[in-house]
């Protein structure tokens, strides 16, 4: 028998229809289906100059969107041979561990939800909103940021926001333990997510699986160590593993990122108290390097050579590992815009994860996966 | 492929058999009861309707200590809200509404212009608007600013567009002003001329909204033997950087195309 889970559904996290066959209680078969919040934002890209593409990034994934701003404007700076001064690299890359904090929270607070815990769900939602306000002082929003731009970034980091940022990771330290102590400390939800939702490590590279999901099976794959953008070569941290390839481990390994993620941002906040500059490179053309975009004809276009170029990059996203693809035909706006979504991957190998486990299990293991369907439909 | 596997994180609970049941819910509800305990005097949650973030007794009581937000001060104002403009500093130059990815921007005619050079002011439609502060961003006069106001639900779709004079009732209301500086391109782009196309029709130097163009008259070219002399205006535009805000108005009207952005020299 099939059953149709979502497109509304509690377990779905947002708009996408998980159809299962089960024979009683047992899942047999599954089949995800995607594409019901498709909005188009490849093709509407193509439309926007580069900077206004970031607006819809934003929106792309709404939960991690400063990972993805990096993702395009990485891309972009590629196709564009534009190269950004330190000083924006380590705010970037300090937004995007902010982002992944506030993102593992999110998830964290989702999850538990999940398996139908509420304290843990108000305690990940209230860090998290610090995880925000920090977003808000130095972007202006609190979700939507547009903060990065193609050559550096929107803004310099306001007075006395590294001491604020400080202060707020130590407070998430001391949080960090608690939600240990309240889910790992917990034996009904080890009982809960232990051996649950196994994904083992060869299907999980043989489906293109990255993320916590393939650390959580013991594959210590990590884009920021392995190919290293930015400036995650300056930074020190490690990269969680554990071998369970279960629920618990993807927590485990998530819980452990955000510690790590808590380090990186103290070294991102040191270099940027020692080394002033500029947050914007020096000399960009007209319509790249001003904030907003340009007036002019054909013409203008046509006496001029701008540079013509392919662009890509990959980031370790949140969710996992997350590509760009721009071409620049040396126009105004991009000629084509591709993104590869780490969370579609991640939710078509439920056919490998799911299979053999009850109706009852799908919520905490499909919520384990973390899935943001703002960027696996665009 | 798994180079050394090991658990990470806290070590792993030991989860024997023997072990009572009843502890299994008591070990977490004692950390949940101490924060229970401690919301009792230090609420992470504000009242909002009663309560605001940028009330001025929040800005120096929130902070991480309490665990509450950290809406403080400064940071509080640079929050990206309903516009508030200034129209008297208001130059029309357009490079709000060119900004705009939504298109949610029209330039509006308001009163204190000349009927030969009407003054137009933006006016917002924050049914399409995004609040990605672009055109705050982009305005060179700093009369178009974003405030801390968030509060838009209107009864009417038409109610959404705020009309010039509705954003300058806000800029008279004194709300803080989102003091973020954006950065920009120490070495920006200028405008360039192509001066065998010019025709000298004025039409750059009478649409500047800086009045930074200057028509100059230029030496008559000498008709080559047998050709008519050329019927013009002998004068071209001398467009003076320093006044210059590069809001392309003078390109976008050129009916020849002879102005173009080019580096500075």
């Amino acid at each position: 028998m099939w059953i149709n889970m979502g497109p509304q559904h509690p377990m779905t996290h947002g708009l996408w229809n998980l159809r299962v066959r089960v024979e009683g209680e047992v899942i047999r078969d599954v089949e995800p289906e995607m594409g019901f919040l498709h909005r188009g934002i490849e093709k509407i890209s193509e439309n926007r100059h580069y900077n206004e593409v970031i607006t819809l990034m934003d929106r792309c994934c709404y939960v991690a969107g400063m990972s993805w701003e990096q993702l395009f404007i990485q891309a972009s700076e590629q196709a564009l041979k534009v190269t950004p001064p330190a000083r924006a690299e380590y705010l970037r890359v300090l937004s995007a561990e902010l982002q992944r904090i506030a993102s593992h929270l999110m998830w964290y607070a989702a999850f538990v939800q999940d398996l139908g815990l509420m304290t843990p769900f108000l305690y990940g939602m209230r860090d998290r909103d610090l995880v925000l306000d920090l977003f808000q002082s130095y972007t202006g929003a609190r979700m939507t940021y547009e903060y990065m731009r193609v050559g550096g970034v929107r803004n310099d980091a306001p007075h006395g926001f590294t001491d604020q940022c400080r202060k707020v990771l130590d407070w998430l330290l001391a949080r960090f333990v608690e939600y240990d102590q309240l889910c790992l400390g917990s034996t009904i939800f080890r009982k809960r997510c232990d051996d649950l939702g196994v994904l083992k490590a060869p299907e999980a590279v043989a489906y293109g699986v990255t993320g916590p999901m393939l650390r959580s099976a013991g594959v210590r794959r990590d884009l920021r160590k392995d190919r290293p953008y930015s400036v995650y070569d300056q930074v020190e941290f490690d990269v969680p593993v554990t071998d369970t390839a279960d629920v618990t481990g993807r927590y485990l390994v998530r819980m452990e990122e955000m510690r790590q993620s808590v380090r990186i941002c103290r070294q991102c906040l040191d270099w940027l108290d020692r080394n002033p500059g500029p947050v914007l490179a020096d000399h960009l053309p007209r319509w790249l390097g001003a904030p907003y975009a340009p007036v002019g004809r054909e013409a203008y276009l046509l006496k001029r050579n701008y540079p013509t170029g392919l662009g890509f990059s990959m980031v370790e996203e949140p969710h996992g590992e997350a590509g760009a693809y721009v071409v620049n035909d040396g126009g105004e706006h991009p000629y084509r815009v591709k993104f590869r979504s780490p969370v579609l991957i991640n939710i078509w190998a439920a056919k490998r994860y799911l299979p053999g486990y009850r109706i009852a299990d799908i919520p905490p293991i499909m919520g384990s996966v973390d899935v943001c369907v703002g960027e696996c439909d665009r | 492929m798994a180079d050394s596997p090991a658990r990470t994180g806290s070590p792993p609970l030991e989860t024997t058999e023997t072990e009572r049941p009843s502890l299994w819910v008591v070990r977490p509800l004692a950390t949940a009861a101490k924060q229970f305990a401690k919301s009792l005097w230090r609420p992470s949650t504000i009242v909002y309707p009663f309560e605001r973030l940028e009330d001025p007794k929040f800005r120096s009581a929130v902070g991480v200590e309490s665990g509450r937000p950290i809406g403080v001060g400064e940071i509080w104002d640079n929050y990206r809200g309903v516009h508030a403009l200034n129209i008297q500093t208001c130059i029309s130059c357009n490079l709000c509404a060119f900004s705009c990815p939504d298109v949610c921007i029209e330039m509006v005619t308001v009163p204190g212009g000349d009927p030969k050079h009407p003054k137009k002011c933006p006016e917002i439609d924050y049914g399409k608007c995004s609040f990605c502060g672009f055109c705050s961003d982009a305005c060179p006069e700093g009369c178009l600013t974003m405030t801390t106001r968030y509060e838009l639900s209107v009864h009417k779709r038409a109610d959404m567009v705020y009309s010039p004079q509705k954003m300058y009732e806000v800029f008279q209301s004194k709300l803080p002003m989102n003091p973020i500086r954006v950065a920009r391109p120490e070495n920006e782009d200028a405008i360039r001329l192509d001066p065998p196309l010019c025709i000298g029709c004025f039409a750059c130097s009478r649409d500047c909204p800086t009045n930074c163009i200057t028509m100059v008259d230029i030496p008559k070219a000498t008709p080559k033997p047998g050709e008519k002399p050329a019927k013009r205006i002998w004068k071209e535009p001398v467009i003076n950087d320093s006044d210059c805000v590069r809001c392309g108005t003078c390109i976008s009207v050129c009916p020849k195309d002879c102005l173009f952005w080019g580096s500075r020299e």
